[in-house]
């Protein structure tokens, strides 16, 4: 089985931080939370079916979150760099290089922790004419069919589609392994292809501002928990909420 | 100009048309409901099916197509913007049509950050919410047999468990650290002594299925306003806090007093979240 796997390296949400009115997102880098369940389910699907699990990733090729995707078990990764990254010129660009290697799948998140569109693998469907299923919560495959559970919040889709074809999925598909250290040192012999890609954005970003709201941050901390809920409670009735 | 507007549910198909209204112009609705009073032109489809709506839309060139912000919605405004190869914006809190250019503000960094883009004619977008209320119209209505799609739907299952969040005044919302899907009848209970509903984060919901799925709270659940809003053992990552933060007042329970929640809330009370609810009831009790 062809299995094409899609991440992206972004600032780690839980680093980025407001300081006055910036938001400060030059963070410490990492695989973007969804992605590592995306690669969890390539990875699983290579292990029943056999074949080869390549990831791409478009945009910011760090290089130690391209060898942690690696030591999951990912076989090789195409690392494409480009400029103004959109989803127009991302989508492009995994499509250009995917293309010729006759994927059965693509898996993706349903959404980064960045950008967070949700359309990059709906707009990879479209360029390369295949169907799409987003939000997988579980998936099955036999021969050519595939039937999928879609959480969609307020409701729960069972559907059934054949291969090939380009999914989306949550947290809730699997829990991604840590890879071992004989793997995370394995994963420097892994191939990495570097290649660029240009395109004309049709998004520009103008502007980047924090949301705030100002909250109170008071601690009530006492050792008897009624006490606690006193002083809480008292809180709570001069704001007028209860 | 020539927008067309989808949204598998209603409230967002009305805000989606407002939008849409104020852009001037014709205004397409794309539903299964034929009671879609907010458009010059309504196509009733007869049934949901992605490939359908997604050849239905493109064959209709619009300016602008404007979605809700649902999982169903964002799938299918993702898929058109890749089918005619437009620029796509999403999440989008408030935007002003610039000659050819739509300026838009958009949520991103998982909730933290506010964006302002810009994007040309043709474009998509996908609305988080607005202010503005469509006029009421007598649309002309055409109804559409969908082709059969490539993904067949065998079964859907509703998740709804009949109480609404979105309006809701004091919502308890539970996490993880509630610690089992017993101990969240204490969190009902405390509901229920304040005249509130029970949510959830999404693993809780979502996952572990310790509240109904179709409760959970945050970025890719719902957004909630209540006038109070107590977070049991909810950690207070950004894509909670999403959901969260219309609310009036926040109040965290935590264990960990240097939970992240504590950026994001008025009160962080120090406790174990059954203890708290135990105690919190027996005070309202006695009142
Ligand atoms: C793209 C994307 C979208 C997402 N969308 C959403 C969303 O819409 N909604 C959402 O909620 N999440 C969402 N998430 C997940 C989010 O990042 C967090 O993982 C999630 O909110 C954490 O849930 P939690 O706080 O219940 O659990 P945890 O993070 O595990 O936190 C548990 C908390 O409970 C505390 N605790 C432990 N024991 C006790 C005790 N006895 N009493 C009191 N406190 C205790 C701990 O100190 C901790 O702070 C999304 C993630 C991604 C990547």
């Amino acid at each position: 089985m062809n299995i094409i796997v899609g991440f992206k390296i972004v600032p780690d949400d839980q680093m980025i931080k407001v300081v006055g009115d910036k938001l400060v997102t030059d963070a410490p880098l990492k695989v973007s939370t969804y992605d590592k369940n995306a690669i969890e389910e390539a990875i699983r699907l290579k292990e029943k079916f056999g074949g080869k699990v390549i990831g791409i990733t478009v945009g910011n090729n760090d290089r130690k979150s391209i060898r942690e995707a690696l030591a999951m078990g990912i076989d090789e990764v195409i690392a494409v760099s480009v400029k103004n990254p959109d989803v127009y010129i991302t989508a492009m660009a995994i499509a250009e290089n995917v293309k010729s290697l006759n994927p059965d799948i693509l898996i993706f998140s349903e959404m980064s922790t960045d950008s967070g569109t949700s359309a990059l693998p709906a707009y990879v469907a479209e360029l390369l004419g295949l169907p799409y299923i987003s939000n997988v919560r579980s998936l099955k495959v036999e021969g050519n069919k595939v039937t999928a559970d879609r959480g969609m919040v307020s409701y729960v889709e069972t559907v059934e589609a054949t291969l090939p074809l380009v999914i989306s999925v949550g947290g809730e598909i699997n829990t991604p392994r840590i890879p071992s250290v004989r793997q995370i040192m394995e994963s420097a012999k892994k191939p990495v292809k570097e290649v660029k890609f240009e395109a004309q954005a049709k998004i520009a970003i103008k502007e980047i501002k924090p949301l705030i709201v100002n909250r109170k941050k008071i601690i009530i901390e006492e050792n008897d928990v009624n006490k606690a809920v006193d002083k809480l409670i008292e809180y709570l009735k001069a704001d007028g909420v209860i | 100009m020539k927008t067309v507007v989808f949204s598998e549910n209603p409230v967002f198909l009305r805000m989606a048309s407002a939008v849409a209204q104020s852009l001037g112009g014709e205004v397409i609705g794309i539903s299964n409901n034929a009671d879609v009073k907010v458009v010059n032109k309504l196509y009733v489809i007869d049934k949901l099916d992605e490939d359908g709506i997604v050849d239905l839309i493109a064959s209709l060139s619009p300016d602008v197509i404007i979605t809700g912000n649902v999982r169903r919605d964002r799938a299918i405004a993702g898929r058109i913007a890749g089918r005619l190869k437009l620029p796509i914006v999403t999440d989008v809190i408030s935007f002003k049509l610039e000659g050819k250019k739509i300026v838009a503000d958009r949520v991103a960094y998982s909730g933290m950050g506010v964006v302002t883009v810009e994007g040309e004619l043709p474009i998509v977008i996908t609305i988080a919410n607005t202010q503005l209320q469509p006029k009421e119209l007598q649309p002309s209505v055409e109804k559409v047999q969908l082709k059969e799609g490539r993904v067949k739907v065998v079964s859907r299952k509703s998740t709804s468990s009949g109480s609404n969040l979105s309006t809701a005044q004091i919502v308890v919302g539970v996490g993880r650290g509630i610690g089992s899907k017993e101990n969240v009848k204490y969190a009902e209970e405390l509901a229920n002594a304040l005249g509130g509903v029970v949510g959830g984060s999404r693993p809780v919901a979502a996952e572990l299925n310790w509240v109904p799925e179709d409760r959970q709270i945050g970025l890719s659940g719902l957004r909630i306003r209540p006038k109070l809003y107590i977070a049991l053992g909810i950690s207070g990552q950004p894509q909670h806090i999403a959901g969260i933060r219309d609310s009036k007042i926040i109040v965290a329970v935590n264990t960990d007093k240097n939970a992240p929640i504590l950026e994001n809330a008025d009160y962080l009370v120090v406790a174990d979240a059954v203890a708290f609810c135990k105690a919190m009831l027996n005070k309202l009790g006695k009142q």
